[in-house]
């Protein structure tokens, strides 16, 4: 064991640590910081510009190397790269500023992107552009939660963002067939669902079409599909009812 | 000269000879706006010192920050020619090439144009354009060559030099009138040899002996270039239509002023020296004769004209002689105020000077009013010009319609005459300014009635505080009074404050235009022809109700305005050939009309514009809630600006097109300031991208034959799990989660015809899908047996394009169009045993359903609804497909129990069938996947997005194809500028009988923000490029590539790292959306700031 004085001490500041535990013993690599991100996800395929060295640790901080022994005992090879590999797959390890910051601002612009798919402003039809929203989440102070999905944090930026501005969902749009027996104790029910009905015609059966609030739709497909015993239908005519083409101010 | 009322200007307006209507145009910097404040000054509206500095026509705040005139102003001048009044109307324009457009709007309205050259910079290719937009409107230009005083100060040249710099500057503005000229005789020859119809040239002369009354630019239609008269159109002193200036020192002369004041002083006769003063003459001095060919002596320009002028600056500015100035003065008969000649900047004694012995504005006024012409003598020519619109000749017009040629000529103001405006674009002026809220002087009466108001008020005052109980009865009576006014004028004021109001900006060609006249606006796209036959016989716009007609409305001009550059006069009423301000037409007019009281005229020409507008930017609101009002004020902007365009796109991007940087930047102060009053941004505007794929490639990226690798796959290999299965070639098959379901999709791509042709029959397929909808509801929808034609014809099209082994029966078989039921893709059905109507089926009536089977039928909707997910967003950064044929190739179903359920009940009522299986799988499906048709669109969607990454994938750019008019000489950076942006250039030619090429080049979209600036700015604005969407293009390199043959590693190296455009499109658009973008944060772990132990 080599003597540890204060001259051949290494800073470990720039150090990101990846751990494991197997075999009841702790194992970490030494690792350039913001790099293990980018070796998960492939975007980095060379080791040696993610690995300090290649040697495996009991205690990185300490400079404690694992011994042979228990490497083999736990990993059953004693091939360190390989091992390495391993830790770097499947470690713990405390993500790093860049990485932080790149995937907050990955997820908040996924949640811009998928609202503005999602909305439109209600007066003109139209959706407003990723950046507009961004701006407008920025205004109302949303942050992200790293640990919710994003469609599901998209849902609850919409709800807030309504506040601040005219956003709306894009309405999807119904065609909505029930048999005419059950049409009218129906239509009562499917009513407080129905943003716009834009259609109506009612002979040997009644057929709507409507607009609906995406989050309506399966509580319109059960109630159909309860009530009228599958008799009536329900169709998708399109997904979002936005306004297509450019249009010229005049 | 005092200041001009506005009872002499009215007056003036009534007697149309003695009115000129002309235009400033000129190069960027070149003094318009000096020599109109100098103009401008001689009416006494602004100090003659001040003339120069003030910049009295550029109203705009930021035209006086940035020292350039932005927009078109006009104003109305007085101007006194011996016993003779005239009434001048100058529009100065602007000369940036941003702002044509306004050049444009001015040209149009005018008779004549003042053309004004830097006596040291000489023809700019501004001063061209102007000189070609003034030549197509048909107006006389006069010109003058300004700053000569920079000829002197500046360039120290000596008298002798200045005349030959003077001699080649007049030469240049010939050449471009001369070029000007014979280009038009070489297109009118060009036209004839095309039409070798002999009738029409007949016609030709016909017209002919017409047109010539009373114009001298009439030529000959039959004669070639050698016969035309051009004589008349060149610019010379001795023809008296060029004069010297120089406008911040304040003055100018012609030859003929010189010529009067010599004729005296030396006993010539003022004509000979007239036609002598100005070219190769010579005075002999001894002989006291004037002699031609000058051969070492000095002309009689320089000698007689030039030399004075030199050695007044020499003596006033370079040496500051006192007591040769004083007799300079003494001889010139000059008078100056002690305080000019005291002052210590010499050219404030200059000016002082100059402004009494050659004032510029007596000289420009002089020579516009002798040279231009009145709107009397509009030539006939021009007239037919502006009412022809189209390619429509004039003699196809209805008679009525011709008739009102003569009301055009006479300009009678008299009731009868019809009136005729011209409005050519829409100006904003602040409400506060309108002459009807402006606060006026008062008058003496009115002065004296408010002092003794105040002094009875007084009185009460103190009668109150000497006794108050009698007088308290007076002061409540006085004082609620009072400050109801007070309340009064509070209220009103917030309601105008700032409100913009708009005024067109106009022109009386005929009859008298009134305040409430009712008259008729004509859209550009109006016929005549069809307004006559569907308007009652002699009605006019007086009367009441009319039937509508397309293109034509009725409206009351609210007010009329005289133009006073930044004010205006109200006006009762504007005879003919004035130009005039009309207030109220903001609902019916957008940016230009054509306003009269008949419905026979035909709308005028649009107004030709330089400068198409190219530079696009997203302009967004800073705060989203802010929506509406930015919307509203690019209504307003649009309608205010005759260049700027506004549209929202798909995207809902609001995009804002201007013609330049600079046009830019003005629109965007007037949305902030005067229009929207919000905060806004700008951006680049969202670049459009497609995803397709294509034929794997013979060869490799350094055009090695590949032979039979299948490199593609072996990179884009998919995951395989138990659910997914992919086969070599490229056959993907997907089971839904409940294993209920199995689809095997393929990718193919379409030829390159069948995307276009899809794109531009995408309404019939929407027709086509309506009535495939309808069809399945057991109803038909009526269709015109054109659509069913057009339908019938896209369908054998389509065949046409879709031919070879691979493609046997697949037009029939086309199971749907996608995505939003009517792109560029295709889902075909190749699934075996499974008979399904195609999508034309709805085209056959006669044959009734034939259902296949309906196990899965059921279902045909989900499959649909996958595929049309699939094309809506693809794989590669969640842009559309285009291009794709995805054909199904495998669905299998298996319902364990409910199908044999089914077939026992059997099929002796399909309907109750189809219910009760709906019933059954709809209570069998609830599982914890969810609702099974959700599950069947979803594994549909992930096929094909499976299939399409397991073929080569491509982007597509939308590109524009942009055409570029240059001169020879800047054709190789024009061609620099194309290159370094990705530009293809397609062909490049030479336009007949100029010196300018056409080039036509293609340019992807996303290279094109700054592109139209750029090619300016190096080009030094001799090139105009236009771009215009044309197409989606295939980017050749594959994003995903990565080297992996020999040789490619030799010339790309490991990494691969040079630029590769598909992936660096692809990754912005990621970057954008919020995907995932395969990059690494930081690129070398070992050069990353090192912390320091105590941070």
């Amino acid at each position: 064991m080599s003597i540890f004085t204060p001259t051949n001490q290494i800073r470990l500041t720039n150090v990101a640590v990846v751990r494991m535990k197997k075999g009841g013993k702790r194992f970490e690599i030494a690792c350039y910081k913001n790099k293990v991100i980018s070796w998960r996800s492939g975007a980095e395929k060379d080791l040696d510009e993610v690995l300090q060295t290649s040697s495996v640790f009991n205690n990185v901080s300490k400079g404690q190397v694992a011994k042979k022994d228990d490497l083999s005992k736990a990993f059953g090879t004693d091939d360190l790269t390989e091992i390495c590999k391993q830790i770097l797959a499947k470690g713990e390890l405390q993500v790093s500023d860049k990485e932080r910051q790149s995937q907050l601002e990955t997820s908040y612009r996924d949640i811009a992107t998928i609202v503005a798919e999602k909305c439109v402003n209600p007066e003109t039809k139209r959706p407003y552009t990723v950046n507009l929203i961004e701006r407008a989440m920025k205004d109302i102070h949303y942050s992200v939660k790293p640990n919710k999905s994003t469609k599901q944090q998209a849902l609850e930026v919409i709800r807030q963002l309504k506040d601040s501005m005219e956003i709306q969902r894009a309405h999807m749009r119904l065609r909505l067939v029930l048999p005419a027996k059950d049409g009218k104790r129906l239509k009562e029910k499917l009513k407080p669902l129905i943003k716009v009905m834009e259609s109506e015609d009612f002979d040997d059966q009644l057929e709507m079409v409507c607009l609906v609030d995406p989050g309506c739709y399966r509580e319109m497909d059960e109630l159909i599909r309860c009530e009228t015993k599958g008799k009536g239908s329900l169709e998708v005519l399109s997904l979002k009812d936005v306004e297509e083409g450019d249009e010229r101010l005049e | 000269m005092g200041h001009t009322t506005l009872d002499k200007i009215k007056a003036l307006q009534k007697n149309p000879a003695n009115i000129r209507n002309l235009c400033i145009l000129a190069h960027v910097d070149h003094g318009k706006t000096t020599l109109a404040d100098c103009l401008v000054a001689s009416n006494g509206i602004i100090s003659s010192r001040l003339a120069g500095k003030l910049r009295y026509l550029d109203s705009r705040e930021d035209e006086q920050i940035r020292g350039i005139t932005m927009k078109s102003s006009a104003i109305s001048l007085h101007y006194a020619s011996g016993k003779t009044d005239y009434l001048i109307n100058l529009i100065d324009s602007p000369g940036h090439v941003d702002f044509s457009s306004e050049v444009s709007t001015a040209v149009r309205l005018c008779d004549g144009a003042i053309i004004m050259v830097d006596a040291v910079e000489g023809v700019c290719p501004q001063t061209q354009a102007v000189l070609r937009q003034a030549w197509l409107e048909n107006i006389r230009p006069v010109l003058v060559i300004n700053k000569m005083d920079r000829l002197i100060m500046e360039l120290k040249f000596t008298s002798q030099e200045a005349y030959t710099h003077l001699q080649k500057i007049l030469e240049q503005v010939n050449a471009v009138t001369g070029s000007l000229f014979t280009s038009k005789v070489l297109e009118e020859r060009a036209d004839k040899e095309k039409e070798k119809d002999k009738e029409k040239e007949k016609e030709k002369e016909d017209i002919d002996p017409m047109g010539c009354s009373g114009s001298e630019q009439v030529y000959d239609w039959s004669a070639g270039l050698e016969d035309s008269d051009d004589s008349q159109l060149y610019f010379s002193p001795d023809q008296g239509n060029v004069v010297f200036a120089s406008a911040t020192d304040g003055w100018g002369f012609s030859i003929q002023q010189f010529a009067n004041i010599y004729s005296q002083k030396m006993g010539i006769r003022g004509e000979v020296l007239r036609k002598t003063l100005w070219g190769d003459f010579y005075l002999h001095a001894k002989a006291k004769k004037i002699m031609k060919g000058t051969k070492g002596k000095k002309p009689l320009f320089v000698q007689l004209v030039l030399d004075n002028i030199w050695s007044l600056y020499d003596a006033v500015v370079t040496r500051r002689d006192q007591d040769k100035v004083e007799k300079m003065m003494l001889s010139l008969g000059v008078k100056v105020m002690a305080r000019d000649s005291r002052h210590s900047d010499p050219k404030v004694l200059l000016s002082a000077i100059c402004g009494q012995w050659l004032p510029v504005s007596q000289a420009v006024l002089s020579m516009v009013c002798e040279k231009l012409p009145s709107p009397l003598d509009m030539t006939s020519e021009r007239i037919e010009k502006l009412m022809s619109v189209g390619a429509r000749r004039f003699d196809s017009l209805p008679t009525q319609t011709q008739e009102l040629k003569t009301a055009f000529m006479q300009c009678s103001c008299e009731d009868t005459a019809p009136v005729i405006v011209f409005v050519s674009k829409m100006i904003t002026v602040d409400a506060k300014s309108l002459p009807q809220n402006k606060q006026r002087p008062l008058t003496q009466e009115e002065i004296t009635q408010r002092r003794e108001l105040a002094r009875q008020r007084h009185a009460e005052r103190q009668a109150t505080s000497q006794q108050t109980a009698p007088a308290h009865i007076s002061l409540s009576l006085c004082i609620p009074h009072s400050l109801q006014m007070q309340a009064l004028t509070v209220a009103a004021k917030p309601e105008d404050e700032g409100k913009q109001i708009f005024v067109a900006f106009a022109r009386v060609y005929s009859g008298v235009v009134r305040r409430g006249q009712r008259v008729f606006v004509l859209g550009p796209k109006y016929n005549p022809a069809q307004g006559l036959r569907v308007l009652p016989e002699g009605s006019t716009s007086m009367t009441g109700s009319l039937p509508p007609v397309p293109h034509l409305a009725c409206c009351t001009l609210d007010s009329l305005y005289l133009l006073m550059g930044r004010e205006l006069e109200d006006l009762e009423e504007v005879p003919p050939g004035n130009v005039l301000g009309i207030g109220g037409l903001e609902e019916c007019v957008l940016k230009s009309a054509t306003l009269s009281t008949s419905p026979a005229l035909p709308p005028f020409i649009p107004l030709n514009f330089e400068a198409t507008p190219i530079v696009r930017v997203a302009i967004e609101p800073k705060h989203p809630s802010e929506m509406p009002k930015l919307v509203r004020g690019m209504r307003l902007l649009n309608q205010a600006d005759p260049c700027a365009e506004v549209l929202i796109q798909e995207t809902g991007e609001h995009v804002l097109v201007t013609a330049g940087e600079v046009h830019l930047q003005r629109c965007l102060d007037d949305l902030r300031e005067r229009f929207a009053k919000i905060k806004i941004s700008v951006s680049k505007p969202i670049i459009p991208f497609r995803e397709t794929v294509v034929k794997p490639p013979k060869v490799d990226m350094v055009n090695e034959d590949l032979g039979k690798q299948q490199k593609v796959a072996v990179i884009h290999q998919v995951k395989e799990s138990d659910t997914l299965h992919l086969d070599p070639s490229g056959l993907v098959t997907l089971t839904t989660p409940n294993r209920q379901a199995t689809v095997g999709v393929r990718a193919v791509p379409l030829p390159e015809e069948v995307p276009l042709l899809l794109e531009g029959s995408a309404d019939l397929i929407r027709t086509l899908e309506q009535a495939g909808q309808a069809q399945r509801d057991g109803r038909f929808l009526d269709m015109s047996p054109r659509t069913h034609d057009a339908l019938l014809g896209l369908k054998s099209k389509l065949e046409g394009l879709l031919q070879g082994r691979k493609w046997r029966n697949a037009v029939d078989r086309i199971w749907a169009f996608g995505p939003r039921r009517h792109g560029p893709n295709i889902l075909l059905n190749s699934v075996e045993g499974y008979q399904r109507p195609s999508v034309w089926h709805c085209l056959e009536r006669d044959k009734g359903e034939k259902d296949g089977d309906n196990a899965i039928r059921d279902f045909d909707n989900s499959i649909v609804s996958g595929f049309q997910l699939a094309t809506l967003s693809g794989p590669m950064c969640e842009e559309p497909l285009m291009g794709v044929c995805f054909s199904v190739e495998r669905w299998e179903m298996n319902f364990p129990i409910q199908r044999t359920h089914l077939d026992s009940v059997g099929d002796e009522d399909s309907n109750s069938h189809d219910q009760r299986r709906h019933e059954d799988i709809g209570a069998g499906v609830v599982d914890c996947y969810g609702p099974f048709s959700g599950q069947l669109i979803a594994a549909v969607k992930e096929a094909c997005r499976h299939a399409f990454q397991a073929k080569p994938q491509r982007l597509m750019a939308a590109m524009y194809t942009c055409e570029i008019m240059a001169t020879a000489e800047v054709l190789g950076r024009v061609y620099g500028v194309l290159g370094k942006r990705e530009g293809r250039v397609l062909q490049e030619e030479m336009k007949e009988g100029t010196d300018m090429f056409i080039i036509k080049a293609v340019l992807p979209v996303a290279e094109s923000f700054g592109f139209a600036d750029e090619i300016r700015k190096r080009t030094s604005g001799l090139a105009s490029p236009q771009l215009v969407f044309s197409h989606w293009e295939v980017i050749g390199s594959d994003p995903f590539w990565v080297p992996t043959t020999e040789e490619e590693y030799l010339h790309f190296g490991e990494k691969a790292d040079s630029a590769n455009q598909a992936l660096k499109y692809m990754n912005a658009v990621r970057r954008r959306k919020g995907l995932y973008v395969e990059e690494k944060i930081v690129e070398h772990g070992e050069k990353q700031r090192t912390l320091g132990k105590n941070k």
